[in-house]
């Protein structure tokens, strides 16, 4: 054993055996493409090639048997020494191939031969088995064009040639159709089919419509002559009921349905794993000749089936994705999946947003032509349990229970985690999909990203929680390949990585099983000089919440874009800037002048350094000296600075000298990009029904989607909820213009500049004073737990009447900078939004809120702020002469430790500052007030929960009711905070009864909605939908849910009802 | 209400009243140079880009053209009023004068906050307003420029307007436009290059060699880089500066008592006038804080930077060896600290002569643009450097004779230059 001379001989054998085998392989392939050869001689040739394949092909010899015919290498003898595979056709054994030794050979795998060999003469079989299937299919279909063309001629009984023609050529078919139409008969209610029914012989009702049977038991000879008459029958019946056309339409809808069956069942059987899927869609491309697509419906609910097992759960998202998504769709993206065998995974919410937003792309005509340039970039999937495969293969199992232990634990022992999945190693079937994928994108870098089954997924974005890495994909395959796992193993880590788990511990996800799917995509850039970077890149928002001017509306949408990689747009950044443009309304700027638009202007870029073999910061002015004339499109990026003005850089215009800002003046004036990215945005929020964000990127010539998610919101820019039910006496101000989204809260100080006191000042060294007040206010007040309040525009430059005349460095630690507009005599002054340091304070994320306190329906609560006691003179006793000018409240003190909190709702356009106990952690005040805090789940179960009260109290026989069930979203705990609650009542009363009904649903559907006011800020008018059922012969759940169209029975629920009358 | 309240141009009103009284003014001229010569208020219409029509109020304040066309900018500001714009005219009129330009003040304004409005929206209130006001204006009347929130674009609009009403090319109009378009070279330099000028000629007042002295600049933008510059040539040393860090979000004072190079520090700072601080002490710069400039053992202090920095307090910490305050920003010193260094004997250049550059290369823009010939930028420097140099001895002879602080002297000699022009014509 141990010999190593004698393993090699071994090893040389098998080997010579492997190529034997693949000859025999081949030549069989290319005998079934001769197409021109009958069926006999294909068979017979194939005999022929089968013994030489095997160990001792002198003695072997082959037979293969189809129907009653016998082809064979030689004559046959019984033999001992045998091995054989069935022919299979449709479910059926119609043949088989044998390969027997005439003498005894030495014993091996299975008898004298090699497991190898057995497998080698399975695939012939079923090499053969498909070729017959295909041949067959063929025939019918060309003698059904045959039919078709001369239907003009023979319409009436048209449907009898096509049956007949079934009933010679493939009577499994016939008789399938037969027992389809006898169901459809028995269906419409046609009593003599009822009869027919009786007549089914059991038996072969099992082999007809089991089709999951394994057992293969071929037909009763018998049967056959039954079925025949049985069928006759049928149609007679089916004559006597039905028009020509009606039967004509059945028959050929059952033959296409028939036909793609396999698809179907393979996709519905929640036990095929993806490689069996796989190989049915493939299978379904192969057979697929023209004429045989699924049905309509059937297609719908392929593709349902097919989105639910490789995206995602959630109908929502099916909802959306079916009547975008194709099936043709899923083979191309098997052709760059990689998942293990046996694989149930799916891939993730960043793959699915992808896929169906360039679904929603390629097929949207919103404005023709103007998103067919906008494509996505060439991507390889890692199947979810790709993840627990690896972590298995390298018993790192346990370390999924990281996320139950305590915050301190995972923080600490993170880095140590990272290592240890950096220095696993990847199960061999992934080593080998990467590295086919590797050859496919050859060396462009490429971006590893998470897609994990949590990310994205209505209602809890994680947004950048998991890592996207980089990797440059430079030198040798072997150095790729190893950088390419390493960047995967790091982002397998990151799901549990501390930011992740508390994030999820947050929502209420951590018992949630995480898997995560990895996509692989190439980088969309180009290179220039030693990097590689796209022209430019960036987010895109539907919702603008960060407007600038009262012109711009929250649909203008919001795009944030940089130079090079976008990962510059997509976080804040502390020390740049990214160009910010409404693409709704591109001609108002957040930066006007010159000087504006250069200060705010990115001063670097994230590139691929393709020497260094890294993902690195550049600072923009260097890149330009370096590689200023390379870098993709940069007309259309910059500007040229001349003599302090901003010109377009022209055909003489030398990159590596000029002095450039990017300004991005070129893309935005002579470019369709803004007006494209305004269609995409909008029609992907049409499409997708939610608002989205979406990253894009541009490498100078095409443009690329990157990401498409629902527009994500964290807990402080979620839109809030502002409770009706807060006392008014609670109130210090409350605004209804310009409002954007999130909360502020655990504010303890108020510095408020007191509008009516500052118009009076009369000195400009008292306005200036008022200034370095607040700016010393801004350095001892605690950070971000202070407001600033004052009148018109803060940072006024020219006329310090206007506003406090501050920089932005005396305000840049306040949690949110309040404008107050009063009325002067007739008009209310412009507030500035800001703009003196708008990009400042979106990157910082202080927050913006305009007052108007003279309209009618706001409150401002002048008397909190003008009578509690100032700390003024406390904090700052040298200015204390500003007493009356500026007062600063300590809230907690003049409350009895309240905070100010402050909640601002775009949607509803309203924000209230509230007096409110502090919240510390997680503990949560005015009970459900923060929209985001309530779990998706609890819409649903708050409804169904009121919907059993409202049933528990409805009174059967004062309103003639039967039954009453939960409908839809109401049940299913997918309701949104806005949902109606679907009620179905089956009722059985009088009219009177019914105007009572109709009454008392009334009051409690205003009722209901009132609550779900106070609980969510949704109002709606009234919340219950309800429908009626008439009649006394409904049945039950199941009955319901086919009328009413509902996906199964689970969608519908029934509610006990009061047991009083 | 409005009363009580802080009103620039009752401001601009009493500091003339004060240097009034100084000189005595008779009656008559004080009355006519209280208030502006002339003004118009107009209306301009314009097509939104959403189809609706919104008027936007105009201005232009000519305060006084005696010595000249009328020479001042066009505010773009949301909350413009009228007194704002008569004092800011009012102050171009010293200004010009102060710098002995043939030139008057006006200033001029629109309603509106650019931040609202599109550019197609601003090119149509450009026009409009050029449209409600090219009869009262013109290069041999009144001459706008850039000002708050309007630049060179702005101007072409403009200039293209009048020109196409009045059919034919006349770049004098205006000025403020890019360069090869009726701008002038030099622009950038200016500013900074006259505040040394009249360092220069200060030195020379004072008896005082520029190589053996040194001087801490507050700034480290524009001005101040210039400032640098020329001062190291004529063989000064600045041994500290001060600006803004925007990441700290807050000051920091460098240090060298060597000297600067000038190009190496340019090498690690950004577009906006911020020093990298980890390289500037790699190149063994001494890093303080913000404010430490000022206390610095020099002969020149030159703040460029912003105002209000040299107050009652900030003041006391000027070394005694200091000789020269060269105001490079606007209103750098509080009243406080003024009464502090005329005590103290230090010399100021009040700021509207140290920074006279600026208007005086705007001057040099409307000269050339009339002759439709255009000078080099030496050309341009050279004739900046007899301005001011012409104009500071003009003040401190003026100082010296009536024995006047600086800041007084330059006040007394603009107003009394417009005076008798006033008077020499007759109106007064």
């Amino acid at each position: 054993m141990t010999d190593p001379k004698v393993s090699l001989d071994k090893l040389i054998d098998s080997l010579e055996d492997r190529v034997k085998e693949l000859n025999c392989l081949y030549e069989v392939e290319e005998l079934l493409r001769e197409s021109d050869l009958g069926l006999d001689e294909i068979l017979h040739r194939i005999a022929m090639l089968i013994p030489p394949a095997f160990q001792y092909p002198e003695i072997c010899r082959a037979k293969i048997t189809y129907r009653s015919k016998v082809f064979s290498s030689r004559s046959i003898k019984n033999s001992l020494w045998a091995l054989s595979s069935d022919i299979v056709l449709q479910d059926q054994v119609v043949g088989s191939i044998c390969v027997c030794y005439d003498e005894e050979k030495p014993e091996l795998d299975v008898g004298p031969f090699l497991t190898d060999e057995k497998r080698l003469l399975d695939s012939v079989a079923t090499r053969i088995s498909h070729y017959l299937m295909y041949q067959k299919l063929k025939a019918v279909f060309n003698r059904w064009e045959d039919t078709k063309e001369h239907m003009g001629s023979r319409k009436s009984s048209e449907w009898k040639v096509v049956l007949e023609l079934l009933r010679r050529t493939d009577s499994d078919l016939f008789f399938r159709i037969s027992r389809k139409m006898l169901n459809y008969l028995v269906w419409q209610g046609v009593d003599e089919a009822s009869v027919l029914l009786q007549k089914f012989n059991p038996t072969l009702h099992s082999v007809e419509e089991d089709s999951k049977s394994e057992t293969n038991v071929p037909l009763h000879k018998g049967a056959f002559g039954d079925m025949n008459t049985l069928s006759t029958q049928i149609f007679e019946v089916a004559k006597k009921h039905l028009s020509n056309s009606q039967i004509l339409r059945r028959i050929q809808q059952w033959m296409q349905e028939d036909k793609t069956s396999f698809l179907v069942r393979a996709i519905a059987n929640s036990n095929s794993s993806l490689t069996d899927i796989s190989e049915a869609i493939r299978r379904y491309y192969q057979l697929n000749p023209v004429g045989m697509e699924l049905s309509p419906s059937t297609r719908i609910g392929v593709r349902a089936s097919l989105i639910r097992r490789f995206f995602s759960d959630q109908l929502e998202f099916i909802n959306i994705a079916k009547n975008y998504v194709r099936v043709l769709d899923f083979n191309y993206l098997f052709e760059r999946m990689i998942f293990p065998i046996g694989s149930h995974g799916k891939l993730g919410g960043k793959s699915a947003g992808m896929f169906l937003a360039n679904r929603i792309i390629q097929q949207s005509d919103f404005v023709p032509g103007i998103l067919e340039q906008i494509s996505i970039p060439k991507t390889w999937y890692i199947s979810s349990d790709s993840m627990i495969h690896f972590m298995h293969h390298n018993n790192l199992d346990e370390i999924l229970e990281q996320k139950y232990k305590s915050k301190e634990d995972v923080k600490r022992e993170y880095p140590h985690v990272i290592q240890l999945f950096k220095n696993s190693h990847f199960p061999n079937d992934m080593v080998k999909g990467l590295s086919v994928a590797l050859d496919d994108f050859g060396d462009i870098p490429l971006v590893v990203r998470s897609s994990s089954l949590l990310e994205d997924s209505l209602g809890s974005a994680f947004s950048g929680k998991y890592k996207s890495l980089f990797v440059a994909n430079q030198g040798s395959k072997h150095e790729r390949l190893e950088a390419l796992l390493d960047a995967i193993a790091e982002v397998y880590a990151s799901t549990i990585g501390p930011d992740p788990i508390e994030y999820r511990i947050e929502r209420g996800l951590i018992d949630f099983h995480e898997e995560m799917g990895i996509m692989i995509q190439e980088v969309i850039g180009q290179k220039a000089g030693k990097y590689f970077l796209p022209a430019f890149a960036g987010v895109a928002f539907s919702n603008n919440e960060f407007r600038w001017s009262p012109r711009i509306k929250k649909e203008d949408g919001l795009i944030r874009l940089v130079p090079g990689l976008g990962t510059r747009a997509v976080d804040r950044l502390g020390d740049d800037y990214p160009v910010l443009i409404a693409p709704g309304q591109p001609g108002l700027r957040t930066n006007v002048s010159p000087d504006e638009i250069i200060r705010y202007s990115p001063q670097k870029a994230d590139v691929i350094n393709l020497e260094k073999n890294t993902f690195e910061t550049v600072e923009l002015r260097t890149l330009f000296k370096e590689i200023g004339n390379e870098y993709p499109a940069i007309e259309k990026v910059t500007s040229v600075i001349e003599h302090g003005n901003l010109t377009s850089p022209g055909f003489n215009t030398d990159f590596q000298e000029a002095d450039l800002a990017v300004t991005f003046e070129g893309l935005f004036k002579d470019t369709p990009f803004l007006q494209q990215m305004n269609v995409l945005i909008k029609e992907l929020q049409n499409k997708l029904a939610t608002p989205v964000d979406i990253e894009f990127a541009h490498d100078g010539k095409n443009f690329y989607l990157l990401q498409c998610r629902p527009q994500s919101y964290s807990r402080q820019s979620a839109p809030a909820n502002i409770p009706a039910s807060i006392p008014k006496a609670r109130y210090i101000f409350s605004a209804d213009r310009y409002v954007s989204n999130g909360i502020v809260d655990n504010i303890e100080y108020i510095v408020y500049v007191v509008p009516e006191k500052y118009s009076e000042i009369d000195s400009l060294d008292r306005l200036k004073e008022i200034g370095r007040v607040i700016g010393r206010l801004n350095k001892i007040l605690p950070k971000k737990r202070f407001i600033l309040m004052g009148p018109g525009r803060w940072g006024s430059r020219g006329d310090i009447k206007l506003g406090v005349n501050v920089t932005y460095s005396d305000i840049n630690n306040t949690s949110i900078l309040i404008e107050i507009a009063r009325k002067k005599g007739n008009y209310v002054p412009d507030l500035s939004f800001g703009t003196h340091f708008f990009q400042d304070l979106v990157e910082a994320n202080i927050r913006y809120l305009p007052l108007y306190p003279d309209e009618t329906e706001v409150v401002f609560n002048s008397t909190f702020l003008n009578n509690s006691p100032s700390e003024l003179s406390h904090l700052l006793p040298e200015f204390e002469h500003l007493n009356a000018e500026i007062r600063v409240i300590h809230v907690p003190a003049v409350t009895r430790g309240l905070t100010l909190k402050i909640l601002m709702n775009a949607d509803m356009n309203r924000a209230a500052a509230v007096l409110s106990p502090p919240v510390s952690g997680s503990v949560k005040h005015f009970a459900d007030d923060n929209l985001s805090t309530v779990k998706i789940e609890d819409h649903g179960k708050w409804r169904m929960q009121m919907a059993k009260s409202l049933a528990a109290q409805l009174k059967p026989t004062r309103f003639g009711v039967k039954a009453v069930y939960v409908l839809g979203s109401t049940g299913t705990a997918t309701a949104q905070a806005g949902s109606d609650i679907d009620l179905l009542i089956h009722f059985t009363g009088s009219p009177q009864q019914k105007e009572a009904l109709n009454n008392w649903l009334e009051g409690w559907s205003l009722c209901l909605d009132e609550l779900n006011y106070i609980r969510t800020g949704y109002k709606a008018n009234g919340i219950l939908d309800i429908h009626f059922i008439e009649g006394n012969e409904i049945g039950d759940e199941k009955d319901l849910a086919a009328r009413f169209d509902l996906l199964n029975a689970n969608g519908i629920i029934k509610l006990s009802l009061s047991m009083e009358n | 209400m409005a009363d009580k309240s802080f009103n620039a141009f009752e401001m601009a009103q009493t500091q003339f009243d004060k240097i009034a009284d100084t000189i005595g003014l008779d009656e008559g001229t004080r009355d006519l140079l209280r208030q502006p010569i002339r003004e118009y208020h107009f209306s301009i219409p314009v097509r939104m880009d959403d189809g609706t029509t919104k008027i936007f109020r105009g201005f232009r304040s000519q305060h006084n053209d005696a010595r000249g066309p009328a020479k001042g900018g066009i505010r773009f500001h949301p909350q413009e009023t009228i007194d704002t714009v008569r004092a800011l005219s009012m102050w171009m009129t010293w200004k010009t004068a102060v710098a002995d330009l043939p030139l008057g003040g006006g200033k001029g304004g629109v309603i509106c906050d650019p931040h609202n409005l599109s550019m197609r929206e601003q090119e149509q209130i450009c026009r409009g307003w050029i449209r409600q006001v090219y009869k009262n204006i013109g290069p041999n009347s009144d001459v706008p420029a850039p000002d708050v929130m309007t630049n060179g674009q702005h101007m072409i609009w403009m200039l293209d307007e009048y020109e196409v009403i009045t059919g034919k090319k006349q770049p004098g109009l205006i000025t403020g436009k890019p360069v090869g378009l009726g701008g002038s070279l030099g622009r950038t330099e200016a500013t900074g290059f006259g505040v040394i000028y009249t360092v220069r000629e200060a030195l020379k007042h004072l008896n005082m060699k520029p190589e053996e002295t040194t001087a801490s600049v507050q700034g480290f933008g524009n001005v101040a880089q210039y400032a640098i510059r020329l001062y190291t040539e004529m063989g000064g040393k600045v041994v500290c500066t001060a600006c803004w860090d925007q990441n700290d979000q807050t000051s920091y004072t460098y240090k060298k008592d060597e000297g600067f190079n000038l190009d190496e520090l340019l090498n690690i700072t950004d577009r906006f006038g911020g020093i990298d601080k980890t390289k500037a002490k790699e190149l063994g710069y001494e890093v303080l804080p913000g404010e430490a400039w000022i206390e610095q053992d020099v002969d020149i202090l030159i703040p460029a930077a912003i105002e209000n920095q040299i107050t009652a307090d900030s003041v006391n910490q000027i070394s005694s060896r200091v000789k020269i305050v060269a105001e490079g920003a606007n209103g750098p010193t509080t009243p406080e600290a003024d009464a502090v260094l005329k005590e103290r004997g230090v010399f100021v250049i009040p700021d509207f002569l140290a920074n006279a550059g600026g208007v005086t290369c705007s001057y040099f823009e409307q000269v050339q643009s009339n002759m439709n010939f255009f000078w080099t930028k030496e050309e341009v420097l050279e004739k900046l450097d007899q301005k001011m140099t012409s104009a500071f001895w003009d003040v401190t002879n003026l100082s010296t004779k009536k024995n006047l602080f600086m800041r007084d002297a330059a006040y007394v000699i603009a107003i009394d230059r417009v005076a008798s022009a006033c008077k020499t014509r007759g109106w007064v």
